[in-house]
């Protein structure tokens, strides 16, 4: 076993227990079929007049964008981190300078108004 | 004992371990709540309500929705409980003594709150239903914003040990722990753990101006386990927390593992009390602290303390 | 082993949906203090549905919904002494001078203990749409996309002013939402999270009868105690903080809000200051609350609004055309800032004003002159301010993201009671 095996036992016993233990509820618990009006989704009371799945206007999407952005530099500083004190300064100049570069973008961002939306 | 029993006993060790720090949180915000609200704090009803509660939840049957996922509401509470597994799994517990030592802890546990997005949308649309759809969204604002400010929080603590094992970052604390260090990383790794859990002034996806938002269609034991899930994702983060800036099992007279516990009952202690006494962030100023402040501050982190270890 | 585990689960707390009718608002609020009980805000997470008073029969349908929406084993608690919205439901039934809380109990236990039956639907099992033979659902097309599943379209495409064509979606919010007052239906259309068109399609909660007399409608016909009057101003403002701060996931000092409205007496003021504290503390003011553009502040100041619009900088009162209040030396509080939490603060200000003048208003009574400053705004009859602030929503809350949009609408107090007992002043 590797090192990463504990965790994909952890991580796969926990989503099966719960699978497990949600089935057998369902199961066993008094779940007889849902009728129509039981299946009807709750706003209030009335009944919505359009399904609920939509192609949403998820209006965030230009901080998205940024997210990415910075998602990869996370990438490169995994590594970094390991080697920071071993490679001293140059480390620090190299990553300061891709960071301030990332950290321009947040600024013109937050000039453009990425991150609000009403 | 063969390796796979040893697995097998590691998963239920962090079962068990979940299981406590769940009850834990749940007893404690219970006693916060009462206390912020002047009420009598009764502490027998308060320990006893969640387990009439699980017991409610199982004894109640279940609803559904119009043409739902119904797969995807099933796995959403398995996922986000599973993800607290997978982290909690990494937590040094006694000098040199964690359920998993990889060497990529680190990459481990930022994978395991970056699928959190996921456990969490899958359970707001699963149901088809508008008001969960809504915090589901919501939640994907929430996420993208915390995710770099989380990362750099505890990227921090990965410069001194020279490792992305936590077992090591851990190691790296005996002679001052990471919260001296880089005072800065902890209470970002806070404000962004309570979003991770949407807990408190963070529960955007569930809030009560969506009357339960990814949860409003929930009910009986599929409920239950969501919000059983979502505590023990915040028990990870604690714990987590208490191993990445806290000095983990370091510390006087008492033994490792109980300076884990307490380290992590502190963190909880803390956000069962952001839980009523701060409220709900609105979700634009939530994104717009997370960029323009959080991430600066958090890189000024990495940066400063970085430049005392040269 | 079963029997041991019902039991616990009895022991639970009762989780309660509450359909308030008219007149009932406030006691069914007062349930959130009761130990056994615990309202919840969807139907999917309640045991019990407690119909509290009448409720006008154009809710009967959506109640009707909402008790087929509980998941089973269910039971409907019906807390009045006329006649109810709920025809037809299987329910236990209470007298309006009853306590709510044990009929709830007794009933959740039986049921959880298997002692009472489940009760059936009340609405009839049958798919919105028709039968039409094609695909899993009877939808008449291919899947989602294709067709009308259960005779529910999809909905549609809409512009927008970033100019992205995406889906609009038409959501229709009460008349048991719980952020809003009971009987109050607003139709949506979202795109995304910003709501880009609202109309008030109900606000009608019951008969003026059933809807009773506050001390401020009373006002309008009748001298009253000037003390009454403050002390029912200071724990009305009170009530609402404790929604309101519900709304903003502040549970514990709502609670602390409510039992202050439940308990306050004239002149304690400093114990309403503290609440105040506690509440800055929470960063409410700093992170929670939207602000209000200039055209909607001018809106607001315009719609005499009382703490609402004094918020916006109009110092108007009722109470200063009002000579017994002018020989207390009132002065009314405007202009403390901008934004919804400037209407917060008002209300906590005003809140503990009429506690001091409650206290030292003696005997005096209120003038007759037509018009009454109620803690909403400037009453008379058949004129609410609750009426002039629904024909304010749409305009107030088009553009606003989800939930600043519901704290908006929460700050003006909507009082659908109010708004049935004018109605009825004027008809008398």
């Amino acid at each position: 076993m590797t090192d990463l095996g504990p965790l994909a036992v952890a991580f796969s016993v926990m989503v099966a227990a719960l699978l497990a233990v949600l089935a057998s509820w369902l199961r066993t618990a008094r779940n007889a079929r849902a009728t129509a009006p039981e299946r009807v989704p709750f706003t209030g009371g009335r009944a919505p007049s359009v399904h609920a799945w939509s192609r949403y206007h998820a209006r965030y999407y230009p901080m998205a964008l940024l997210f990415l952005a910075f998602d990869m530099e996370m990438v490169f500083m995994y590594p970094w981190a390991v080697v920071f004190v071993t490679e001293g300064i140059v480390a620090m100049v190299e990553m300061g300078m891709f960071i301030a570069i990332l950290l321009l973008g947040v600024l013109y961002a937050w000039r453009e108004r990425a991150f609000e939306w009403t | 004992m063969s390796p796979l029993l040893d697995v097998i006993a590691a998963a239920a060790a962090v079962a068990g371990l979940l299981a406590v720090g769940a009850l834990a949180l749940a007893i404690g915000d219970g006693v916060a709540g009462a206390a912020v609200a002047g009420r009598p704090i009764r502490v027998l009803p308060l320990i006893a309500a969640p387990f009439a509660r699980a017991a409610l939840a199982a004894r109640t049957g279940s609803t559904t929705t119009e043409r739902p996922d119904g797969a995807g509401r099933a796995v959403a509470p398995a996922l986000l409980a599973g993800l607290a597994a997978l982290a909690m799994v990494l937590l040094p517990l006694a000098p040199g003594v964690a359920l998993a030592d990889p060497d990529t802890g680190f990459v481990v546990y930022s994978a395991a709150v970056a699928f959190v997005m996921i456990a969490v949308f899958l359970h707001g649309w699963s149901p088809n239903s508008t008001l969960p759809l809504h915090g589901a969204y919501r939640f994907g604002a929430v996420a993208l914003s915390f995710q770099i400010p989380f990362l750099l929080a505890m990227l921090a603590t990965a410069l001194p040990a020279q490792s992305l094992s936590i077992v090591r970052i851990v190691e790296a604390q005996a002679s001052l722990w990471n919260v001296v260090r880089e005072p800065l990383g902890l209470p970002i790794y806070l404000v962004v753990g309570l979003a991770v859990g949407f807990w408190g002034p963070l529960n955007l996806p569930d809030g009560d101006d969506l009357a339960g938002g990814t949860s409003a269609e929930d009910a009986g034991l599929a409920r239950w386990l969501w919000q059983v899930a979502r505590l023990s994702m915040l028990v990870a983060v604690a714990a987590l927390g208490a191993a990445a800036f806290l000095g983990g099992y370091f510390g006087p007279i008492l033994p490792g593992p109980v300076w884990v516990a307490v380290k992590t009952g502190l963190l909880l202690a803390a956000m069962a009390a952001a839980q009523h006494l701060l409220a709900r962030v609105r979700i634009e100023r939530f994104v717009g602290v997370a960029w323009v402040l959080l991430v600066p501050l958090a890189l000024l982190n990495v940066f400063v303390s970085g430049a005392f270890l040269l | 082993m079963t029997s041991v585990f019902r039991r616990m689960a009895a022991a639970a707390d009762a989780p309660v949906f509450a359909l308030a009718g008219a007149g009932m608002r406030w006691a069914v609020q007062d349930l959130r203090l009761a130990d056994g009980v615990t309202l919840v805000d969807s139907p999917r997470s309640a045991s019990i549905l407690l119909v509290a008073g009448e409720l006008d029969p154009r809710l009967g349908e959506a109640a009707a919904r909402v008790h087929d929406s509980l998941p089973h084993p269910r039971a409907t608690v019906v807390w009045a002494s006329g006649p109810d919205g709920l025809a037809g439901a299987d329910a236990e039934r209470i007298g309006h001078d009853a306590d709510p809380v044990a009929a709830a109990r007794a009933v959740f236990r039986d049921l959880v203990l298997g002692r009472r039956q489940s009760e059936p639907d009340l609405l009839p099992d049958m798919d919105p749409a028709p039968w039409r033979g094609v695909g899993p659902y009877g939808q008449g097309g291919s899947g989602m996309t294709g067709g009308t599943p259960y005779g529910r379209p999809m909905a549609e495409l809409g512009p927008d002013r970033d100019g992205l064509r995406l889906d609009v979606l038409p959501t229709r919010l009460g008349p048991f939402f719980a952020p809003l007052p009971a009987g109050l239906e607003l139709d949506l259309r979202v795109a995304g999270d910003v709501v880009v068109e609202a109309r008030v399609t109900g606000s009608e909660v019951g008969t003026s009868e059933a809807a009773g007399r506050s001390t401020f409608v009373r006002a309008l016909t009748q001298p009253q105690s000037i003390a009454d009057l403050e002390l029912s101003r200071a724990r009305a403002h009170l009530r609402w903080a404790a929604e309101a701060l519900r709304l903003q996931g502040l549970r514990a000092i709502s609670l602390r809000a409510l039992e202050l409205a439940r308990t306050v007496a004239p002149g304690d003021s400093a114990a309403v200051g503290r609440l105040a504290t506690a509440v800055q503390r929470t960063g409410v003011y700093r992170w929670s609350l939207p602000n209000v553009d200039d055209r909607r502040r001018s809106l607001l100041a315009d719609a005499r609004l009382g703490p609402v619009s004094r918020a916006c900088g109009r110092a108007e009162d009722e109470r200063l055309a009002d000579p017994a209040y002018i020989a207390l030396g009132f002065a009314p509080i405007a202009d403390v800032g901008d934004g919804v939490a400037a209407v917060w603060r008002a209300r906590f200000g005003e809140a503990s004003q009429s506690l001091d003048l409650a206290s030292r208003a003696g005997s005096a009574v209120t003038t007759v002159t037509g018009t009454t400053e109620s803690p909403r705004g400037r009453i008379a009859l058949g004129d609410a301010p609750t009426a002039r602030a629904l024909e304010l929503v749409p305009a107030l809350v088009e553009g606003l993201e989800w939930g600043d949009a519901l704290a908006t609408i929460a700050a003006l107090d909507l009082d659908l009671d109010e708004l049935a007992a004018l109605a009825g002043v004027t008809a008398a």
